[in-house]
């Protein structure tokens, strides 16, 4: 579908499907947290603050609206410091809460700043993509686009706040992807990342099943990770069969370069360190929640009861619902988290099949106008951003829709637009405003 | 366009993505909520409330003039809704200010109230609570949030031991009895149930419909609001055709005679309705319902005295047996009444002599005196010529050998003996097992209710009524079920003359015979003692009785039994006495004013 000029120059300052699709989300999200508060006793701060997130976060999306989007590629390197400094000073002048230092406290409100973080990172990466397209299928290129990432991601783990990262980084490889990055370049940083996360995973999973270290070769396996030797042995190994790979290339006259070898096992084993690494990152509450993940029958009544409850309140909801501040599972306490992360279990119990099939489709609406906003920007940056933004929607989507309905483990991450929470909801309207911003210049001609 | 290098088809594949990845997650919610929603909301309605069942009062037990002999009075419950106390210590402070409250054992309370909040549901921490530590639970009810106070109706025996063989007791279900009401709706697995007797027999009746709170509880299990409060529907209440004077009496006197162990049953000759009905040694049905107390938990060694004599004793009936042989010689035709036989005080039967009671003898002995006096030597004689066959089947037409019907559970049978059971044994039968017989020894069997049921029968002129003790049954909703109805087992057929003679010589034995320790002013009174010997010990005194006012059918009939009571005349009489006029009351209050004329023969000092 390309925009095809009808009617002379005359066009619309706004794309209305996409608002209005806000809006009505806006609106679910707010019954939903109403009702799911009702009975919590820090109801009348949450619904103020509700209250007050709304208007600004509207007033936020009016004025990026009406500004030139194309100022924050002209001023990338302003928006970058502004950015940096931001996520630093929250670690100087922060409040901990909940064992991460990542919010401002001032005088009427609070502040995350690792929720502006990602729309000023969607947009500085742009700029940097944009600027580099002429050599996007180089590797250093691709790096170049990590290592600006990383005093961000930096940044943030000193929070901690590993959400901000789960959502950042396949929002990074979506935009590589959209630019044109070279497909090599990409499988290698997915091979490092899936690698990285099959370890962690794979120890869970033999802690789960103790039987398993009764076979030698698993006991081996799962011993790598404990001392130094162990760690040199699996380095000489994927070396060695690395080299033997080559060999049998070679000796059978098969054309490929040995950067593959190389390649893949550099993935293997960087993939490997840090699987160590995250595996002795982990905080208790992170591994255990992979457990759950991988077998939610294993304490039902602790880490695996989030799940269970959130399913059985969806469940329960049936095709019409049990009526907006009528569920028993979310007005009772039994869905945990009800009023952000898992808003999705109130809408659902409370308004139903048909209350889901709304946010899914407004959703799916709403990602599908981004797209078009990015096809139809005027220039290569505004494409980007888009795409960004989408990407960022996208991960959202899957993440909390994956987690409530059981496909992904429990993760933190807010639904935006549905969830309480005032920067989120500031941040997000900031990036629609953006977008529409995108496409209201989408010619010359303003 | 500007050139702007997009790569068309790779954001195809982008939106692809979020488009497979929105159905997916409504092919999942189709699943969760349109084909999966009964399950789920199942589950949901289980998570949110929380039932606190109230047992509802048991159906009354009254007398027929209407003394309740169980009853229900309140009771209060003591429950622990979880979830309000945080840290262990407030949780063992609470547990010790409890059992100190409750006199409770401390780490039964403590373990009652974790496992409430482990489990995230509320608790019975204790059951039956005095009224008078209501007042300070109230007050712990304030410092302690969670715990809570309710009212339920608790099984009441106001008279204690008073009738407990036939009224029975309830307790807590053991696994098959649960295994077996599982699927009814109105046990739940902590239900009451009646154990033994009445309450056994009638627990449908009985058993009302219990009660609920409804309890919309939240996640942690605290209260949030009571949905429903289901009130309970009491269960029948059942009336007795025991008297409850009479019933008094014969309680009272064979608790102060020699041995305190035996059995009274008292019938109505003209229907087999149960005026009394006792047996020693019995127990106090209250003490089942206190919590805890089960029947495996009595003190170390003791046991609980459910054997009940009246149905279960069986014991030779000695004298009262004569009854029967005098039957049997009558209708015979081969004894004359007026046909004496002479006592020396033994009777040689060639091999072996066989003494009379008497050791002075009776002289010359027609069959009035015979019986009178209980002279062995006559039945000897008399039952020679009448043929021991004939005892037998007439001791059959008394129905030894047979239940007497009654709705009770496990009633023993009694033994006949005679020429037949042994033939059917393939055994023998000699001169001196005829002698036995006829004297109510050797391997004759009676229980007590069987004795009644004798003596009822030459009263009322030989019918036999199923003994019942249900007079009616008043529903909840005050509709009455009439169940007095009589119902005739069998009928004993004897010549008129034989009634005649058989009852003179009963009313001889009070009047100058063994029984005249048993003479009621203003009644007839008819009676034969016994003595059931026993090997073991001491002789079992055995007595029965019935009497008339003014020539009317007989209202009561009387078999008592003491056991190692050694004499009936001076062991059972005066219990029987009392109990017939405990039923005569009435009748002979009005005949006060009337002068007695009677002859009060002292008669000799009776045995057998």
């Amino acid at each position: 579908m390309i925009f095809t000029p009808q009617g002379g120059l005359r066009k619309n300052r706004m794309d209305w499907v996409l608002f209005f699709a806000v809006l009505i989300l806006l609106a679910v999200g707010t019954v939903a947290v109403f009702s799911s508060v009702a009975a919590l006793p820090q109801q009348a701060r949450i619904i103020r603050v509700q209250f007050m997130a709304i208007p600004i976060g509207l007033t936020v999306f009016a004025a990026a609206w009406s500004l030139n989007y194309q100022i924050y590629q002209d001023q990338w390197k302003f928006v970058y410091g502004f950015l940096l400094l931001f996520l630093a000073g929250v670690l100087f002048w922060g409040v901990m809460d909940k064992g991460a230092r990542s919010w401002y406290r001032l005088p009427f409100f609070s502040m995350q700043p690792s929720e502006f973080a990602r729309v000023g990172l969607i947009l500085v990466l742009a700029n940097f993509l944009d600027k580099r397209i002429g050599r996007i299928r180089e590797l250093k290129t691709v790096m170049g686009a990590f290592a600006l990432c990383l005093p961000v991601f930096f940044l943030l783990i000193k929070q901690p706040d590993f959400s901000a990262i789960l959502i950042s980084f396949p929002v990074v490889l979506i935009m590589l992807f959209a630019a044109g990055a070279s497909l090599f370049h990409l499988s290698i940083i997915l091979g490092y990342a899936f690698i990285s996360a099959l370890f962690p995973i794979l120890w869970t999973i033999i802690v789960l099943n103790p039987e398993l270290l009764d076979s030698s070769l698993i006991a081996y396996f799962y011993h790598l990770s404990d001392s130094l030797w162990g760690a040199a042995a699996f380095v000489a190994g994927v070396a060695a069969l690395a080299w033997l790979f080559r060999q049998l290339s070679v000796r059978l006259y098969a054309n490929v370069s040995g950067i593959y070898f190389a390649g893949a096992a550099l993935v293997l084993v960087f993939g490997f360190f840090s699987g160590v690494l995250m595996k002795n990152q982990m905080k208790e509450y992170q591994q255990k929640r992979l457990e759950v993940f991988l077998s939610p029958e294993s304490d039902p009544r602790g880490a695996g009861y989030n799940l269970l409850q959130a399913r059985i309140a969806i469940g329960s909801g049936g095709i019409l619902g049990r009526g907006v501040f009528s569920g028993t599972q979310s007005r009772l306490g039994f869905v945990p988290e009800r009023h952000t992360d898992f808003i999705l279990a109130v809408v659902g119990e409370e308004m139903g099949f048909w209350g889901m099939l709304l946010v899914a489709v407004l959703y799916a609406v709403l990602m599908r106008r981004v797209m078009q906003c990015a096809r139809l920007a005027r220039d290569r940056f505004g494409y980007l951003v888009n795409c960004g933004i989408f990407g960022m929607f996208l991960v959202y989507f899957g993440i909390n829709f994956g987690m409530v309905l059981g496909f992904a483990p429990v993760a933190g991450v807010p639904l935006p637009l549905l969830s309480y929470g005032g920067s989120n909801l500031v941040a997000t309207l900031l990036a629609l405003g953006i977008t529409e911003s995108i496409y209201a210049r989408r010619y010359a001609l303003v | 366009m500007i050139d702007r290098q997009i790569p068309q088809a790779r954001l195809d594949f982008i939106w692809t993505l979020s488009y497979g990845l929105t159905l997916l997650f409504l092919l999942r919610l189709v699943n969760l909520q349109i084909l999966n929603t009964a399950h789920f909301r199942e589950i949901a309605e289980k998570n949110r409330t929380q039932i606190i069942a109230q047992s509802a009062p048991r159906g009354r037990i009254f007398s027929f003039d209407e003394t309740a002999i169980a009853t229900s009075k309140p009771s209060f419950s003591l429950i622990y809704f979880p979830g309000q106390l945080k840290t262990g210590a407030e949780t063992d402070r609470m547990a010790g200010a409890l059992s100190r409250q409750l006199g409770a054992d401390y780490e039964s309370i403590k373990s009652n109230i974790y496992r409430a909040t482990t489990r995230e549901k509320p608790v019975r921490l204790a059951e039956n609570l005095p009224p008078k530590a209501m007042l300070r639970l109230s007050e712990l009810k304030a410092v302690y949030p969670g715990v809570d106070i309710i009212v339920e109706a608790r099984r009441y025996y106001p008279f204690g031991a008073y009738l407990s063989h036939l009224a029975g007791y309830i307790g807590k279900m053991d696994p098959k009895e649960w295994a077996a009401r599982s699927t009814d709706k109105k046990y739940s697995m902590d239900s009451r149930i009646g154990k033994a007797g009445l309450e056994k027999m009638y627990e449908r009746e009985l058993k009302g419909r219990d009660g609920g709170i409804f309890l919309e509880v939240d996640s942690r299990g605290r209260l949030n609001r009571v949905l429903e409060s289901r009130k309970w529907a009491p269960g029948s209440d059942i009336f007795l055709t025991v008297d409850s004077k009479a019933q008094a009496a014969a309680e009272e006197g064979l608790e102060k005679s020699i041995s305190g162990k035996g059995a009274v049953v008292a019938l109505d000759p003209r229907n087999g309705a149960v005026l009394a009905f006792v047996s020693m040694p019995d127990y106090d049905p209250n003490q089942f319902v206190v919590s805890g107390a089960e029947k495996d938990k009595l003190a170390p060694g003791e046991i609980l005295p459910e054997f009940n004599v009246a149905l279960q004793g069986s014991y030779p009936p000695g004298s009262i047996f004569k009854i029967i042989t005098a039957a049997a010689i009558l209708e015979s035709g081969r004894v004359k009444p007026e046909e004496t036989f002479f006592c020396p005080g033994y009777y040689d039967a060639g091999s072996r002599v066989f003494k009379c009671w008497e050791k002075k003898g009776h002289n010359k002995v027609d069959f009035i005196t015979g019986l009178t006096r209980s002279c062995d030597v006559y039945f000897y004689n008399a039952s020679q010529r009448a043929g021991a066959l004939a005892i037998e089947k007439y001791a059959r037409a008394f129905r030894l050998g047979q239940p007497s019907g009654i709705a009770l559970p496990e009633e023993k049978n009694g033994n006949v003996f005679g020429p037949g059971t042994r033939a059917a044994k393939k055994s023998y039968w000699f001169i001196g097992d005829t002698l036995n017989l006829a004297i109510g020894q050797g391997e004759t069997l009676m229980t007590p209710i069987q004795a009644a049921g004798m003596i009822a029968a030459v009263a009322n002129g030989g019918v036999f009524y199923r003994p019942y003790y249900v007079d009616r049954i008043v529903r909840g909703d005050g509709q009455t079920i009439s169940l007095g109805k009589p119902e005739i087992m069998s009928r004993v057929k004897l010549k008129e003359s034989t009634w005649a003679l058989i009852k003179a010589g009963l009313h001889n034995v009070v009047q100058g015979g063994t029984g005249y320790m048993a003479r009621i002013e203003g009644a007839e009174m008819y009676a034969k003692t016994g003595t059931a010997q026993n090997p073991q010990g001491k002789d079992h005194a055995w007595f029965v009785a019935y009497a008339t006012v003014d020539g009317k059918p007989s209202r009561v009939a009387v078999a008592v039994l003491v056991e190692h009571g050694l004499h009936g005349a001076s062991a059972a009489a005066p219990i029987a006495k009392a109990v017939i006029e405990a039923v005569l009351r009435d009748d002979l209050a009005a005949k006060k004013r009337l002068p007695f004329v009677g002859p009060p023969a002292p008669g000799p000092e009776g045995r057998g």
